[in-house]
């Protein structure tokens, strides 16, 4: 057991000395404000502009909070050591069959080979899009961390940032009119502000046209389809191409594994998150399922599925828009709910006329 | 009169659909006022075509359509000169407009797009009028005086008199102490007695950056200059029991005297000055010079924060109401302004925010108390300098590269604004010295460079530009 620390003192620079300027004693002592100084007019100066990109350093708090790394090593292996193996017996087969003359099983081996390089390329695509994915979440990480600063210097990096992974070029008009709009004296909430106007407010508005869109045709097919295996399938195959072509929007391309693992996620935020939104809404959601019961019960059924769908939409577009959305601008299902009741009247009463 | 109650009737008509607002722009002299007005004016003009308005959500989203100057409501007041302030600030070498002499008056109509489309009734395009005044900020310190009586003036004056600022007054304190308060007045003495006073006034407040000035006329006196009514001071050693021993003097005595012409003073001069300009308004934007302040020292700084918050005593403010709008408009929402953004590097400007709150803690406290959204911001109505970066001795520096007032082209680190204000010793040996600049020229397109104009008028017009 180590004794309490005794009492130390420290030397008190004497009154007038030049070098106390900046106090190298213990930290609360206040810096003095650094003078002004002057510079010769030739000396080079150039517009200002932040720092260059620096990775902001990950927390030890936040990688302890952070879901534990999967890595299916055992799954990697097993496909990659096919992959090799295969691979190496078709190149053994085309030399076996260039020497023994026998080329039919040459030609298979071609083939083999080809489908072996083909599935080799799809698992790397795979692969990179998935790190695509979970950098993007990543990066919307550190913006939501970011939102809490209000002050001067990094947002324009962030930004830069945001643009590279949306996979937008320097002369996009969007970012265009967002650098054009942004001046070296915008604080962090400002440029932030600024970017979710030029940069993202397109993007939202074409990807809520698309939700509107799509619940609605889902909808539709819902209430006009006969059997409910036929429903199910319809309702998997639209949402998942709903949140696809979402991603596209905000510039994420998906594979195979990473829709599905972004699909998961946009459930599983659904079911966690989704909680308070079903108090907020079941209220107007009861209220459009007692119109529903005037409807035909296939009407109805289209109604919630499409409901459903749209609220998937919206989750997802939450889930992929690189800046969360500010308070008022969030995409709400009330808003889509109308449209949608429209379009499914239209079909109910053209069904019942025939 | 016939003329005005048909005029009348509208504004009130156009108040209650809250589609008029006043708006106090409120600063001390030299706080940059006519600039303020000058910009927003020219800004809102230049809407939707070449001025910068970008966080100004209604000028972003396009639906700004511009601004026109109409006529104002009360024709015996001179309308605000901003043809004139824009052309000083046009010439070459630009100028900064003159100082305010006088009232002035100010009404701009609005126009804007509605983002509801709801509003049929009234068609697409909306209207709001914006009602704004220019002022000598001199005159703006009588304010106070009207919740005072003349020996708690005196008493006050008493207390302002730091060992600093005696040094501009030592001929009139040195005068003022041979005068017996019992003795009959003698008009020649009082008025050179003036004289003096006026004097002192005058160098604490040009030569010693003093703010806290009473009574502003002595400063500006208008077309009171030599008037008796402005023959009047305040006298030394007026406490609270000698106070009483001095009001049973006779009439015609030289302490009562005195205190008939101040309150001759507030009655004739103060009150009309309040009730026709000062009343009334919705919105206030509170421009404070900090960098001056900073550079003139601790003292002055102090009784910047001193004047600032016995200013606001006058104001009303308050949470509004349809029937507060009609009868009883009340400040609703303030904007806090650090002036001459741009004399500082842009990094400065948080520090530049927690100062200006600092310096006005006191008064945010009561406006906190009654619920009155409050902002701070760093503000350049005009911007004079651009921000650049410096490569000196291998490190980066940011830099601002403007022309001095005396004409002289400088790239410089201004030096750092404090957060809250230092203690006494670091002005022992440091203390501040940001410069002056003079405006750039004026852009071709004719709208003034600004720094965060757009976001001071989101915050004090936004929501009614919805």
């Amino acid at each position: 057991m180590s004794d309490p620390r005794p009492g130390q003192h420290f030397e008190i620079p004497a009154e007038g000395a030049p070098d106390h300027r900046r106090d190298r004693t213990p930290a609360f002592t206040r810096l003095d404000p650094v003078p002004g100084r002057h510079f010769p007019l030739e000396s080079t100066s150039r517009p200002l502009a932040p720092e260059a990109a620096e990775t902001p350093a990950e927390s030890a708090l936040d990688r302890a909070l952070a879901h534990p790394r999967k890595r299916r090593w055992g799954l990697l292996g097993v496909l990659g050591g096919s992959l090799t193996l295969g691979a190496v017996q078709a190149v053994e087969g085309v030399r076996e069959a260039w020497l023994g003359g026998d080329w039919l099983s040459g030609a298979w081996s071609v083939v083999g080979f080809t489908a072996v390089g083909m599935a080799g390329m799809a698992l790397g695509r795979e692969l990179v899009r998935l790190r695509h994915l979970r950098r993007h979440v990543r990066l919307r990480e550190a913006v939501e961390d970011d939102t809490v600063s209000d002050g001067h210097g990094n947002a324009l990096e962030l930004c830069e940032r945001l643009r590279s992974q949306m996979g937008l070029d320097r002369d996009d008009p969007h970012w265009q009119a967002f650098v054009s709009a942004r001046q070296a004296h915008h604080d962090n909430r400002e440029t932030r502000l600024l970017f979710a106007h030029h940069v993202l407010a397109p993007r939202d508005a074409k990807a809520r046209a698309l939700i509107t869109r799509m619940s609605g045709e889902t909808a539709v097919m819902v209430a006009v389809s006969p059997l409910t295996l036929v429903d199910m399938a319809l309702m998997a195959w639209r949402n998942l191409r709903l949140v696809d072509r979402l991603a596209a929007i905000y510039g994420l391309e998906l594979g195979y594994s990473s829709r599905l693992a972004l699909f998961r996620a946009v459930l599983a935020n659904m079911a966690f998150a989704g909680a308070s939104e079903v108090v907020s809404e079941a209220g107007m959601d009861l209220l459009s399922m007692n119109l529903a019961e005037r409807l035909s019960t296939r009407t109805a059924q289209g109604l919630s599925s499409g409901l459903l769908t749209a609220r998937l939409g919206v989750r997802a577009m939450r889930m992929l828009r690189p800046m969360p959305f500010a308070r008022d601008e969030a995409p709400r299902i009330a808003d889509l709910r109308r449209q949608l009741w429209q379009q499914l009247k239209r079909v109910d009463a053209q069904g019942r006329q025939e | 009169m016939a003329l005005t109650l048909p005029r009348e009737l509208n504004d009130w008509l156009e108040r209650g659909l809250d589609r008029q607002l006043r708006l106090a722009v409120t600063g001390l002299s030299q706080a940059g006022k006519t600039a303020f007005l000058t910009s927003l004016v020219n800004q809102l003009r230049h809407a939707g075509m070449d001025a910068q308005l970008a966080l100004l959500p209604c000028a972003r989203e396009g639906r700004l359509l511009g601004a026109r100057r109409v006529n104002q409501p009360d024709l015996s007041i001179p309308r605000f000169p901003y043809d004139e302030a824009l052309a000083a600030l046009g010439s070459t070498p630009p100028q900064w407009p003159a100082p305010t002499r006088g009232i002035s008056e100010l009404r701009l109509s609005i126009r804007y797009r509605s983002r509801t489309g709801t509003s049929r009734l009234f068609g697409e395009q909306r209207t709001l009028t914006l009602d704004l005044i220019d002022y000598p900020g001199e005159w703006l310190l009588d304010l106070p005086l009207l919740a005072q009586s003349y020996p708690e003036w005196c008493e006050r004056m008493e207390r302002l008199m730091t060992e600093r600022r005696r040094r501009y007054s030592t001929a009139f304190l040195d005068a003022v102490a041979g005068l017996d308060p019992a003795a009959t007045a003698d008009e020649q003495q009082l008025a050179e007695l003036t004289e003096h006073y006026g004097r002192a006034l005058h160098s604490a407040r040009h030569e010693g950056g003093y703010t806290f000035v009473q009574p502003g006329r002595f400063l500006l006196p208008g077309e009171l200059a030599g008037a008796p009514v402005l023959q009047f001071f305040p006298l030394p050693g007026v406490t609270g029991e000698r106070a009483a021993e001095l009001d049973r003097l006779p009439a015609d005595s030289v302490y009562q005297t005195l205190a008939q012409r101040f309150e001759h003073y507030k009655r004739t001069v103060v009150r009309p000055f309040y009730r026709d300009h000062f009343r009334r308004f919705d919105r206030q934007i509170i421009l404070v010079d900090v960098l001056s302040a900073l550079n003139a020292g601790p003292d002055v700084f102090d009784d910047l924060r001193q004047a600032l918050a016995t200013l606001m005593q006058s104001f009303d403010y308050g949470r509004r109401s349809l029937l507060s709008r009609l009868f009883n408009p009340r400040i609703d929402r303030l904007a806090l302004a650090a002036t001459k953004a741009d004399h500082v590097t842009p990094e400065q400007h948080p520090a530049l925010l927690s100062l200006i709150e600092a310096l006005l803690a006191e008064p945010i406290r009561d406006l906190r108390y009654l619920d009155i959204p409050v902002r701070p911001f760093s503000l350049a109505s005009v911007r004079a300098t651009e921000f650049r970066e410096v490569e000196h001795d291998g490190q980066r520096q940011p830099a601002l590269r403007g022309t001095t007032l005396t004409g002289e082209e400088v790239l410089m680190f201004p030096g750092e604004v404090p957060a809250s204000l230092p203690d006494a010793d670091f002005w022992r040996r440091q203390g501040f010295t940001f410069r002056g600049f003079r405006p750039q020229a004026l852009p071709d397109d004719g709208a003034l460079p600004h720094i965060r104009l757009d976001a001071v008028l989101d915050w004090l017009l936004g929501d009614r530009l919805q």
